[in-house]
């Protein structure tokens, strides 16, 4: 092969690195999305059989977000192979004891079973927070749009910000808030 | 229709009646399984000359050869341009050792036929080079001319058109050296039959699209192409060109890729984009990239295959050599397009 | 040179064992194990084999028809174009390229697969397709309703 030849391949197959916020967002519903980049769903060259996905590097996994009841309903289940070994662990348990799995877990029970899901599942870097190391920050290029908008809180608000907010009505003097 | 169908019904007993009458026999594995064992310990066969068959008709081979080529040829030259030295002194011997005092054998050899095609070869396949590679120095020209020309080339070509069992020569099976000099004795047979016009579509058909479809520059590749790019524009007045450094991915893997460009410093205007593993290798391979934009020879040129001997440039002319290699004094010539299009409106 | 194997092979129905076992052992020839050795297991392996091959006749187009939509989607993704936009957009231009080759301009000519989607972008704002509100307008076309404008 031309020396042209060869970068011009290597240039192909190169392997981009996304960073995905998952602050508030749901691990279930992200999960399509991120297979998509670890598989390389999202380029004209794919093919099931060639190594062509990308790198994805998930931060603030800590802070998802589960819909309703989610976290006192959905149980993961393991079994550890002996009789009466298995264990029903509450996902707020389970996220409780490693934030990182929960992530991990929806990612790769989204995907299909096959030989290759080990291999993909490697390329998925999960952080719990935003310390991510240097020499993985400096890889990534590209950024994943996170899927839902993330909401405000009440304590981000400065005292001034409150005040300012349009009132409807004013309360009596009289009127007790809080006990204390 | 009930004849019809009888008589289908009994033209079906009749085929299987047939199909019976070629039964197999036991005895046909077994017996092809020994001869096959016999074969097996005797060796693989040696590979015998076409000419040992019961049928060889020389002349008649060379004719259809001839015809296969779809060109004409004088017989008593082609018949030259297949006879090689060796085959003569062999001849002759061999009657000698019969007791002949003094062989004659009408049969004269090819080499005076392999040096005015070695030649002619080399004077069409510069020209061709030259006239649809203006912009190329002329080292390049020189570098595919060496591959059009090598030995390796020539042989397969000839080997191809079959002359391989025409060739009269000592040795068996025929040698590459051998090969390619038949090829350009009977180059030289064509011309002298033909005339240098057939000849020289000869070559254009069976040598020089021998680079179609490849990359030029695997001919001939320029060294250290980040100063001479340097030193080529600065021929043109032009400041030696600012490398940048314009896209990576995965910086800290060993699959790391880098995207470098160059641009010229005073109009911002970029001039060869590389990709490569390492910062160093995409910076070469950008000043490749604006080297073969500047020769024209990108990767996705198409070369024309149609032009024709008088189309051609004069074989004095040349490229310009690598160390006067400038824009500016680029020889004029027409390029095929033009080519063609003056052929549209001659032929209108 | 005559070579007898072929025509035997046709007709091996016949008497002759040999023939007739060849004929197995030559589809069960990449099997592995005993599965190609022995006659009574390989001629099980090449039924079930036979059987998958007929299956997959079938399966393989529908196959390459997904791979080809899923390159398709990837090619939109990159120019920002929804594949359901891209593919109405095309057929309301009378553009009759099929799925390979849409995937295959996709992989190897970029360039006109830009164009193509610059073009769906136009003629689905002109349509007013669902889903269009997203898109810019390419300046580099020119559509019948900019010149009726």
């Amino acid at each position: 092969m031309s020396q042209l030849g060869r970068v011009k391949q290597w240039n192909t197959f190169a392997r981009c690195w996304h960073l995905f916020d998952a602050a508030w967002q749901n691990p279930l519903e992200c999960s399509p999305t991120i297979e998509k980049y670890l598989k390389g769903l999202n380029k004209p060259i794919y093919h099931p059989l060639v190594d062509c996905g990308d790198h994805v590097v998930v931060i603030n996994s800590k802070q998802i977000a589960f819909p309703g009841e989610e976290w006192r309903r959905r149980a993961y289940f393991h079994h550890t192979g002996y009789s009466g070994g298995a264990t029903w662990t509450p996902a707020w348990e389970l996220h409780d004891r490693d934030p990182t799995m929960i992530f991990r877990k929806a990612v790769y029970h989204h995907m299909k079973g096959n030989l290759f899901r080990r291999v993909v599942m490697e390329r998925l870097h999960i952080f719990s927070d935003s310390n991510v190391p240097e020499e993985v920050m400096e890889n990534i290029t590209n950024q994943i749009p996170p899927l839902r908008s993330i909401p405000k809180t009440l304590s981000s608000y400065s005292k001034e910000e409150i005040e300012k907010y349009p009132k409807i009505i004013d309360y009596p003097e009289d009127f007790i808030l809080s006990k204390n | 229709m009930l004849t019809l169908r009888t008589t289908n019904r009994v033209l079906k007993v009749l085929k299987t009646a047939q199909k019976c009458e070629q039964s197999f026999h036991r005895w046909l594995a077994p017996t092809l399984r020994e001869l096959k064992r016999r074969k097996d310990i005797q060796g693989p066969e040696k590979p015998v000359h076409r000419k040992t068959f019961l049928e060889w008709n020389y002349d008649t081979e060379i004719y259809a050869f001839s015809k296969r080529l779809g060109e004409e040829f004088n017989n008593d030259l082609l018949q030259q341009a297949l006879t090689e030295r060796s085959y003569i002194i062999r001849e002759e011997e061999r009657q000698k050792n019969v007791g002949i005092e003094q062989p004659t054998l009408n049969l004269s050899d090819n080499k005076e036929l392999v040096s005015k095609g070695s030649d002619f070869i080399d004077d069409i396949v510069k020209r061709y080079l030259r006239t649809v590679l203006p912009r190329l120095p002329e080292e390049g020209i020189i570098g595919i001319h060496k591959y059009l020309t090598s030995i390796e080339t020539l042989s397969h070509v000839s080997f191809h058109i079959g002359t391989s069992e025409l060739i009269l020569c000592a040795e068996f099976p025929v040698e590459k050296p051998t090969l390619s000099n038949v090829l350009k004795s009977i180059i030289a047979a064509l011309i002298e039959s033909s005339g240098d016009s057939r000849a020289a579509l000869f070559v254009r058909d069976f040598i020089i699209t021998q680079i179609a479809d490849k990359d030029l520059h695997q001919f001939w590749e320029p060294e250290e192409p980040i100063k001479l790019l340097s030193e080529i524009l600065a021929r043109d007045g032009i400041q030696s060109p600012e490398p940048r450094l314009i896209g990576c991915s995965g910086k800290n893997t060993i699959l790391a890729c880098f995207r470098v460009g160059l641009y010229t410093p005073d109009n911002k205007r970029m001039i060869g984009l590389g990709f490569g593993e390492t910062v160093d290798i995409a910076h070469e391979m950008a000043a490749r990239d604006s080297l073969r934009q500047l020769f024209g020879t990108l990767d996705n040129i198409l070369l024309p295959f149609n032009l024709k001997l008088d189309q051609l440039c004069a074989s004095s002319v040349k490229n310009l050599f690598l160390n006067e290699w400038s824009q500016k004094t680029l020889p004029f010539r027409p390029t095929h397009f033009e080519l063609r299009q003056a052929k549209e409106i001659s032929s209108n | 040179m005559v070579f007898t194997t072929a025509i035997m092979m046709v007709r091996s129905r016949g008497p002759d064992e040999f023939w007739r076992k060849r004929k197995i052992f030559k589809i069960a020839a990449h099997f592995s194990g005993r599965r190609r050795n022995c006659y009574s297991i390989a001629i099980k392996a090449v039924h079930r084999a036979l059987q998958f091959a007929t299956i997959g006749r079938t399966v393989r187009k529908t196959d390459m028809i997904d791979l080809w939509n899923t390159r398709i989607k990837a090619g939109c993704e990159e120019h920002g174009v929804e594949i359901n936009n891209f593919k109405d957009s095309l057929s309301r231009c009378d553009i009759q390229l099929n799925k390979k080759v849409l995937a295959d301009l996709a992989i190897w000519e970029p360039n006109s697969f830009k164009a193509l989607s610059d073009l769906a972008k136009s003629v689905a704002i002109d349509y007013n397709l669902p889903g269009t509100e997203k898109y810019d307008k390419p300046s580099n076309v020119i559509t019948r309703g900019l010149l009726k404008k």
